[in-house]
């Protein structure tokens, strides 16, 4: 077992109801195992931000595990220990023109 | 269909104003360009690589400007508002396509046209009053030198109908500043410059009032079709957030990504990232939402500034004006920015393109290749939000040193020089928007070889930002980027808008967009149908350019992405190298069967596509 800090901004903060929150990962302690925990946690509110409903599947958004920059759908098997910080970046893609 | 057009969706005419003439008339839509090219950017491309010749001063009486819906417009399809303006641009000197959301397209579709071809230049300012079917050349007289909403005011007042829909310039498009934009109602064609040709006509403003409809074959297929989209639209993760904060719901996401430009794109980390966020601008200043034509998205934010120094009522600001006029000028008070946003929207500037030009200012006056002698008294230091509205108010007037930034940063360095060219932060004269290449090397090179150079409209980070693609590998980016080209081309010409990326794209045509169009035009394109009319729109748009004698090594980036890797945060050390680039647009253009020398569609590919008219002109 893990615990992890886990920051989100915008609507991920408003389903968190914090910037920040601490997060407990079970063996295996990897990345894929944080988001399930997360969406476990946060149920629907969560899903309803990070599941795309016409696949079912978590739309894929760059995370950032302690500083460094990793995918959430590539990097799925980085290990993840307890004091680590794991960033949600919200996936989106340009601002208007 | 409506005047006896074959297809759905489209009116079937093309109102046609000649300025010097004073002569109106109307034509038909030609129904082979609109399979070939749909409507919107695709249909604008074909008809302007037909009527205005090489060579040709953008901003003489022979350029042509452009106002073009697309099918998919004024039904009842969301996500789909947005119509072009066209012509060739005073900024980058070749075609340019710039899109605006709004209800300005719909009502000229509502009044009976599908687009509206200006020409020629009047001998004293005047404005268009489209009234159905009823079209007349007014005096403007009375409003040049007005600000645009007042000169809307003054035009709605004038006829007597408040919900007349107003496309305007400001004193920047009179005073053919290159970046100037054309305002309608409050949303913007933002870019390229169509403001400036628009002045250099004399045109001041185009008011429009329809009470037509838009007919479509099948009613219930379209309402269906709706519905579909709809919950889409509603449901897709990242659709999600813009309604509540705005485009600016991103911003501290993406400075925790290490990949919010700072400073002139010195750094892609900003330490004041939470003053200018889209939570503060929600808390702050946000006091109402607005949203286009049939739209369910409602991005766009009313904000309110009561008082103080930056007391400012707008329309925004969107993302790009906060990362024009926050991070990249070091600026972290998100009521300075509302300021600047009201101050480019009085004077009628591009916010893209006059951040950056300010920015550059700023580091030039770091590097001490200004001083407060070039600049008016001005302490243009990083973070001086007072300064920066100063200077924007400057290049509005065309005064002092903003008579020089005026020009666009690339034509400023020119005159500058002293390695100012270095940290121009810019492409076939576009300034870069707020979104990043220096990881992600298909985006590099979609923003390379796109037509409109800095603009993330011709190529989109998301599919390398968010990881559905890898952004560490380099094989397979040509490809990637040339398929997000037609996806976002063949948007441009339905016209839908690129907010809802998810469901028009994300890495190709997809099953989405090619649907709407069937369900209003009454098609019944394939996939393979569809990507090759997005393919013909883009060699089309190539065509044009290379004719003005742009080639391949006009598809770069600036030298600080190629040299300066990012200097701190999770994306520490990324650049493009000037090798690695080279590299993927041989990728880009082997894929795209173009010549890798020139950079130039070869005689077979315009023969496939049905372009064979353009071989004489670039082969």
């Amino acid at each position: 077992m893990a615990t992890i800090k886990v920051k989100g901004f915008s609507v991920i903060r408003d389903v968190f109801g914090a910037t920040e929150v601490a997060l407990e990962v079970g063996h295996p302690e990897t990345v894929k195992a944080a988001l399930n925990a997360l969406l476990h946690t946060y149920g629907e509110p969560l899903k309803k931000v990070l599941v795309d409903p016409d696949t079912g599947e978590m739309t894929p958004f760059l995370l950032v595990l302690n500083g460094e920059a990793i995918s959430s759908t590539l990097d799925t098997d980085r290990p993840v220990k307890t004091g680590d910080e794991m960033t949600l970046i919200f996936p989106i893609g340009g601002g208007s023109s | 269909m409506t005047n006896g057009f074959k297809y759905g969706g489209y009116k079937g005419q093309l109102l046609r104003v000649n300025l010097t003439k004073t002569e109106i008339t109307t034509e038909p839509l030609r129904e082979d360009w609109v399979r070939d090219f749909v409507g919107g950017a695709g249909y604008s491309a074909r008809l302007l690589y037909e009527e205005i010749p090489a060579k040709t001063d953008p901003l003489g009486p022979q350029n042509k400007l452009f106002f073009m819906t697309g099918p998919v417009n004024g039904t009842m399809i969301p996500a789909a508002s947005r119509s072009t303006a066209c012509a060739k641009s005073p900024l980058t000197g070749s075609f340019f396509h710039s899109i605006f959301g709004g209800y300005w397209g719909p009502e000229l579709k509502f009044a009976g046209y599908d687009g509206l071809i200006v020409e020629g230049k009047a001998d004293k300012p005047v404005y268009l009053w489209i009234d159905d079917g009823k079209v007349e050349v007014r005096d403007a007289s009375h409003l040049w030198g007005k600000d645009p909403f007042k000169a809307q005011a003054a035009i709605r007042q004038e006829i007597g109908d408040e919900a007349i829909r107003v496309a305007v310039i400001g004193e920047a498009g009179e005073n053919l500043v290159s970046y100037a934009i054309i305002l309608l109602d409050i949303r913007a064609a933002g870019r390229g410059g169509m403001g400036a040709v628009m002045g250099s006509k004399n045109l001041k403003a185009i008011a429009v009032r329809g009470t037509g409809s838009v007919n479509v074959p099948n009613m219930l297929r379209v309402y269906n079709t709706t519905q579909r989209l709809n919950e889409l639209v509603a449901t897709n993760p990242a659709v999600k957030g813009l309604s509540e904060y705005g485009t600016p719901r991103n911003v501290l996401s993406m400075n925790a990504g290490g990949i919010l430009p700072t400073r002139n794109w010195q750094t892609e980390v900003f330490a004041g990232a939470e003053g200018i966020s889209g939570e503060t601008m929600k808390e702050q200043v946000v006091k109402g939402h607005r949203a286009c034509f049939a739209c369910s998205i409602n991005c766009t934010k009313y904000s309110v500034v009561p008082s103080g120094r930056y007391k400012s009522i707008i329309n925004g600001p969107d993302y790009e004006t906060v990362y024009g006029f926050g991070s990249i000028c070091g600026v972290d008070d998100i009521r300075a920015v509302c300021k600047v946003d009201e101050v480019c929207d009085e004077y009628g500037i591009d916010l893209i393109q006059a951040s950056m030009s300010v920015a550059w200012a700023m580091e030039c006056y770091e590097k001490g290749i200004f001083t407060k002698a070039d600049t008016g008294g001005l302490d243009l230091s990083w973070g001086n939000a007072d300064a920066m509205i100063e200077l924007t108010e400057m290049i509005g007037k065309r005064k002092g040193l903003g008579a020089l930034l005026a020009k666009g940063t690339r034509e400023a360095a020119k005159i500058v020089g002293k390695g100012s060219e270095r940290f121009v932060i810019s492409n076939k004269g576009v300034d870069w928007p707020g979104h990043t290449c220096r990881p992600f090397p298909g985006t590099a090179v979609g923003y390379a070889t796109g037509p409109r150079g800095g603009s993330h409209h011709d190529i989109r980070p998301t599919l390398e930002k968010s990881g559905a693609v890898d952004r560490k590998v380099l094989e397979g980016k040509g490809a990637m980027a040339s398929e997000v080209n037609h996806w976002l081309i063949l948007a441009d010409s339905a016209v839908v808008c690129h907010l809802a990326e998810p469901i028009w794209g994300p890495a190709k045509v997809s099953e989405n967009l090619i649907e709407a169009l069937n369900a209003v035009t009454g098609w019944n394109l394939d996939y393979d149908q569809a990507r090759k009319i997005a393919e013909r729109q883009w060699n089309m748009i190539r065509c044009f350019a290379a004719r003005e004698g742009f080639t391949r090594a006009d598809d770069t980036l600036p030298i600080r992405f190629m040299e300066e890797p990012v200097p701190e945060g999770p994306m520490k050390g990324t650049l493009i190298s000037k090798e690695t680039l080279e590299g993927l647009k041989d990728q880009y253009f082997d894929y795209r069967g173009w010549d890798k020398k020139t950079g130039n569609p070869t005689k077979e590919k315009l023969t496939e596509l049905g372009l064979e008219f353009a071989i004489k002109d670039v082969c």
